[in-house]
C-alpha cells in the first residue's frame, strides 16, 4: 500500500469545503436550468424529424378515412380517436426509444454520470421533449380533423373527449418507448419495441367482448365495440365521457408508472419513486377495472357507473332540419345533409297516405336505441312508436364503405315499408292485431311501397309473412295489382277501405 | 486537500483493478501514469463518483461522496473527460457543452458566457456552431475538454486528454492545464510521459492496481540511468521504477 503526499502543491490548497457554495441555488434557479435543458433537448431531438413521418402516415390512414365520412362531429371525432393514436404508435414509439437509448448507445454513461444532474432529472427532460413534439404532432392533426370539420358540419361542436384521450395517449406511447430504450440500450430495442406496442394497441382494441370488457380501456376504443363512431350515437344525447374518464385515468396511471420506475435505480429517490410507480400503477389497474364495469346505454354509450353523471341523459335540444313537403319530413340537424335522400325516399307512400285517417302531419326522426346482444353484438332498434317517427340506419354514406346508394335502398327498404306497415297494420294505435297481418293487409303494404331496383329479394326475405306477402303467393299476385294503379286511386281506395283493412276484415278478392 | 485517498479498492468480480491506493492532493497538476491495465482508469472513474469503491476512504473537495447530498456537491465542482468520450452526434460543439453545463446544475445565466469561454479555451471558437459528427478525433477530444472545464471544476480529471491531438494542440493544452492548476486540483492520466513533465507538478506511477512512485517528475526522471530503457529521461526513469517494481 502507497501513501503519498502532494506537498507541492500546498501553497494552492484553499479548502473547498470554505469556499462559497455557488451552487447552492434557488427553487426558481433550478427551474431556469431545467427549462434551458429542456429547451435544449427540444432542439436536438429525434420526435422533431419523424413529424412529417406523423403526418405522412395519419394523411394516409385517418384523415382519408375520416374526411370521407359525413362532416357529424360525432362520427369524425370518434374515429380521430380510433385512428390518431394508432397512427402514431410508430414514429412516436420509435423516437421516444431511440431517445430513451441514447445515452446508452452513444457511450455516454460514465460522462452524464459525474454530473451533478440526477439521472431521473436528466431522462425526464429528455422524455418530456420527446412527448411535447409528439404532441404537436397529435395536436396538429387533432386541429385539422376539427377545423375541417367545423367548416362542413351542419350541427353542432367539437366534441373534446375523444380529442384528450389521444392526447392523454401519447404520453403513454413516449413512456413505453423512452423506458424500454433507457432499459435496454441497443439499436434493436427501437424496432422491437414499436413492433410489441403496435401489435398491443392493435390487440387491444380486437380483445373487447361486450360492454363490459376490460379491454375497453384501451384509448383507442371510441365507443362500444360493434359500433364504435355510429351517427346515432352522441347525436340525441350528450357524448358520455365515462369511458374516456377511465382511459385517460388508465394512459396517465401508465405514464405516471413507467416514468416512476425510470428513477427506481437512482438511490436517494428510489423510495420516492417506488411509491410513485405505485401509485401509477394503482390508477390504470383502477381504470381497468372501472371499464369492467361498463354497459351499454341504450343511447350507444358505455356508462361507468362510478364515473357516471346522471344528467347526460337529457336529451339534446335542437331545431330539426325539414323538408318543405305537404307532410314535412324533419331530421335531427346533424343529419341535414340526408334529408333529401331521406325526403326521397319516403315521398311516394307520404304521398299516397296523406290525408287518410292515422296519417301522419310530419315525420320526424328519433333516436335509435342500442341493445347489447351477448357477445359482441349490438342490436339497433328504430326508436319510433308511431307513423310519425322514424329513426335513421347507422351506415350513412362513407361509414364502413357504404356508399350513398346502398344508403338510399335502405331508407326505401326501411323507411317506405315501415310507413307503409305502420299505417296498413295501425302502428303503435294498439289496432294491430295479435295474430300477425292479414293476406290483405301484406299485400297492400307491398303495392304501396316503392323499392328501388337496388333492393335485392334476399334483402326482403327476413319481411315475408311479417310485411310483405311470399313471393308467388296469391297476396304478392294482389299486391302487383294494388301497384299498378295509379297513386291517386290507390289513395281513393285506401280513404274508404284502411278502416277495414286495418281491423282485419278484408280479403284478398275484396282488393282491387 | 482537494483529493483525499485512503487505503481505495475497487474490484470488478474477481479482478482487483484498484489495490488499496492511498493518495493525497491539493491544487495543481497531478499525472497519474502507468501501463496498460495499471488502475488508472477505475482510479479516475471513482474520483468521478461514477463508480463506487469497494473498500477504502475516499473524500473530495472536502466531502464524503458517498452521500448523497456531498456527493451531488462535488459534482457540481467536478470536471471529468473519459478515456472514450461518447457524444451526441446531431449536437453542435456548444450545444454539447451547454448541455454539461446544465447538468452540472451551473447557474441558468452564467451558462452561456460560460460555454463561450470554455469552447474559446479549448480553439474551437470558430467551430462552436459546428455538429459533432462533422468534427475530427482531436476536435472531439478538444469538445471533451470544454464540457470538463465549463464549470471552472475545483478538481479536474482527465483520462488520456491529449489522445488524438495534434502537436500544436497538446502544446496549447499543456498550457491551458498549467493555468487551470493554478486553481483546481487537476489529475491528468496519461500514456505520454512527456505531458507529464510539461504540465505536471506531481506525479504517481501506478503498476497493477498500486502506486508504486509518487514525486516530481524530476524525481522519476532521476529514478533512471542512462542505460534503461526510453527516449527520454523520464521515460527512463518510468521504466526503472516500473522494472523495480515488478522485481
Amino acid at each position: 500500500m502507497t501513501a503519498a503526499r502532494a506537498a507541492g502543491a500546498q501553497e494552492h490548497s484553499a479548502p473547498a469545503a470554505l469556499r462559497p457554495e455557488a451552487a447552492r441555488r434557488g427553487a426558481g434557479a433550478a427551474a431556469l436550468g431545467s427549462g434551458r435543458l429542456l429547451r435544449l433537448e427540444l432542439r436536438r431531438n429525434a420526435m422533431l424529424w419523424l413529424l412529417p413521418v406523423v403526418f405522412a402516415l395519419f394523411w394516409y390512414n385517418g384523415y382519408r378515412e375520416i374526411m370521407a365520412l359525413p362532416p357529424m362531429w360525432n362520427l369524425r371525432a370518434m374515429t380521430l380517436q380510433n385512428r390518431l393514436l394508432f397512427d402514431l404508435a410508430i414514429p412516436v414509439t420509435a423516437a421516444a426509444a431511440w431517445m430513451g437509448s441514447r445515452e446508452g448507445r452513444r457511450g455516454i454513461t460514465d460522462l452524464v454520470t459525474g454530473t451533478a444532474r440526477p439521472r431521473w432529472s436528466r431522462q425526464l427532460a429528455a422524455w418530456a421533449a420527446t412527448t411535447a413534439w409528439a404532441e404537436a404532432g397529435c395536436l396538429a392533426c387533432v386541429a385539422v380533423v376539427y377545423l375541417v370539420t367545423a367548416r362542413q358540419a351542419s350541427w353542432g361542436g367539437p366534441l373534446w373527449w375523444p380529442a384528450v384521450v389521444s392526447v392523454a395517449g401519447v404520453p403513454m406511447l413516449t413512456a413505453i418507448g423512452f423506458a424500454a430504450g433507457a432499459w435496454f440500450p441497443g439499436r434493436f430495442v427501437t424496432p422491437m419495441v414499436t413492433v410489441v406496442v403496435f401489435f398491443g394497441l392493435a390487440f387491444g382494441t380486437q380483445a373487447a367482448s361486450g360492454d363490459h370488457s376490460y379491454w375497453q380501456v384501451s384509448p383507442l376504443t371510441a365507443g362500444a365495440f360493434d359500433i364504435g363512431a355510429a351517427p346515432g350515437v352522441a347525436s340525441f344525447y350528450p357524448y358520455l365521457p365515462d369511458l374516456s374518464i377511465a382511459q385517460v385515468m388508465f394512459t396517465a396511471g401508465l405514464v405516471i408508472a413507467v416514468l416512476g420506475a425510470l428513477g427506481i435505480p437512482g438511490a436517494r429517490m428510489r423510495w420516492l419513486a417506488a411509491v410513485i410507480t405505485a401509485a401509477g400503477l394503482a390508477a390504470a389497474g383502477t381504470a381497468v377495472a372501472l371499464a369492467g364495469t361498463g354497459r351499454l346505454d341504450p343511447h350507444g354509450m358505455i356508462v361507468i357507473p362510478a364515473l357516471h353523471d346522471s344528467a347526460g341523459h337529457q336529451p339534446v335540444r335542437y331545431t330539426p332540419a325539414c323538408s318543405r313537403t305537404p307532410v314535412p319530413v324533419c331530421v335531427h340537424p346533424a343529419y341535414a345533409t340526408f334529408l333529401p335522400a331521406v325526403t326521397a325516399a319516403v315521398a311516394p307512400e307520404l304521398t299516397e297516405f296523406a290525408g287518410l285517417p292515422g296519417a301522419p302531419a310530419r315525420i320526424s326522426q328519433v333516436a335509435a336505441v342500442y341493445r347489447q346482444e351477448p357477445g359482441n353484438g349490438i342490436s339497433v332498434s328504430g326508436g319510433g312508436t308511431s307513423p310519425a317517427e322514424f329513426a335513421l340506419p347507422d351506415e350513412v354514406p362513407g361509414r364502413l364503405g357504404t356508399t350513398g346508394a346502398e344508403f338510399a335502398a335502405q331508407l326505401d327498404e326501411g323507411l317506405g315499408l315501415q310507413l307503409a306497415s305502420d299505417m296498413i297494420l295501425g302502428g303503435g294505435d294498439g289496432t294491430q292485431s295479435a295474430a300477425g297481418p292479414s293476406q290483405a293487409q301484406l299485400a297492400v303494404i307491398a303495392g304501396s311501397v316503392r323499392f328501388p331496383p337496388s333492393v335485392q329479394s334476399r334483402d326482403l326475405a327476413p319481411m315475408y309473412g311479417r310485411l310483405l306477402p311470399q313471393p308467388g303467393s296469391p297476396a304478392d299476385r294482389a299486391a302487383r295489382r294494388f301497384a299498378a294503379l295509379s297513386p291517386a286511386a290507390r289513395h281513393a281506395w285506401l280513404a274508404g277501405h284502411l278502416a277495414a283493412l286495418r281491423s282485419g276484415r278484408l280479403s284478398l278478392a275484396q282488393l282491387p | 486537500m482537494n483529493v483525499e485517498i485512503t487505503d481505495l479498492t475497487r474490484r470488478f468480480g474477481r479482478n482487483l483493478a484498484v489495490a488499496g491506493v492511498s493518495l493525497e492532493t491539493g491544487p495543481g497538476v497531478f499525472g497519474l501514469l502507468g501501463p496498460n491495465g495499471a488502475g488508472k482508469t477505475t482510479l479516475l472513474r471513482m474520483m468521478a463518483t461514477v463508480i463506487p469503491p469497494s473498500t477504502g476512504r475516499l473524500r473530495l473537495l472536502g466531502r464524503d461522496p458517498g452521500s448523497y447530498g456531498p456527493r451531488r456537491e462535488v459534482r457540481r465542482r467536478l470536471g471529468y473527460l473519459p478515456q472514450n468520450l461518447g457524444y451526441y452526434p446531431g449536437f453542435t460543439v456548444a450545444e454539447f457543452v451547454e448541455y454539461f453545463a446544465l447538468l452540472k446544475e451551473m447557474p441558468s445565466a452564467r451558462v452561456p458566457a460560460a460555454v463561450a469561454t470554455a469552447v474559446e479555451r479549448v480553439d474551437l471558437g470558430g467551430r462552436a456552431r459546428a455538429k459533432l459528427r462533422t468534427l475530427s478525433g482531436g476536435m472531439l477530444r478538444r469538445v471533451g475538454i470544454a464540457q470538463a472545464i465549463v464549470n471552472e471544476p475545483e478538481l479536474l480529471l482527465l483520462d488520456e486528454p491529449t489522445a488524438g491531438l495534434d502537436p500544436e494542440q497538446r502544446v496549447h493544452f499543456r498550457a491551458l492545464l498549467r493555468d487551470l492548476g493554478q486553481r483546481a486540483t487537476v489529475v491528468v492520466s496519461t500514456h505520454l510521459v512527456e505531458d507529464v513533465g510539461a504540465a505536471c507538478s506531481q506525479v504517481a506511477l501506478m503498476d497493477q492496481g498500486t502506486i508504486v512512485f509518487h514525486g516530481t517528475p524530476d524525481e522519476l526522471t532521476a529514478r533512471g540511468t542512462e542505460q534503461g530503457t526510453g527516449d527520454a529521461p523520464l521515460e527512463r526513469g518510468y521504466t526503472a521504477v516500473l522494472a523495480a517494481a515488478r522485481s
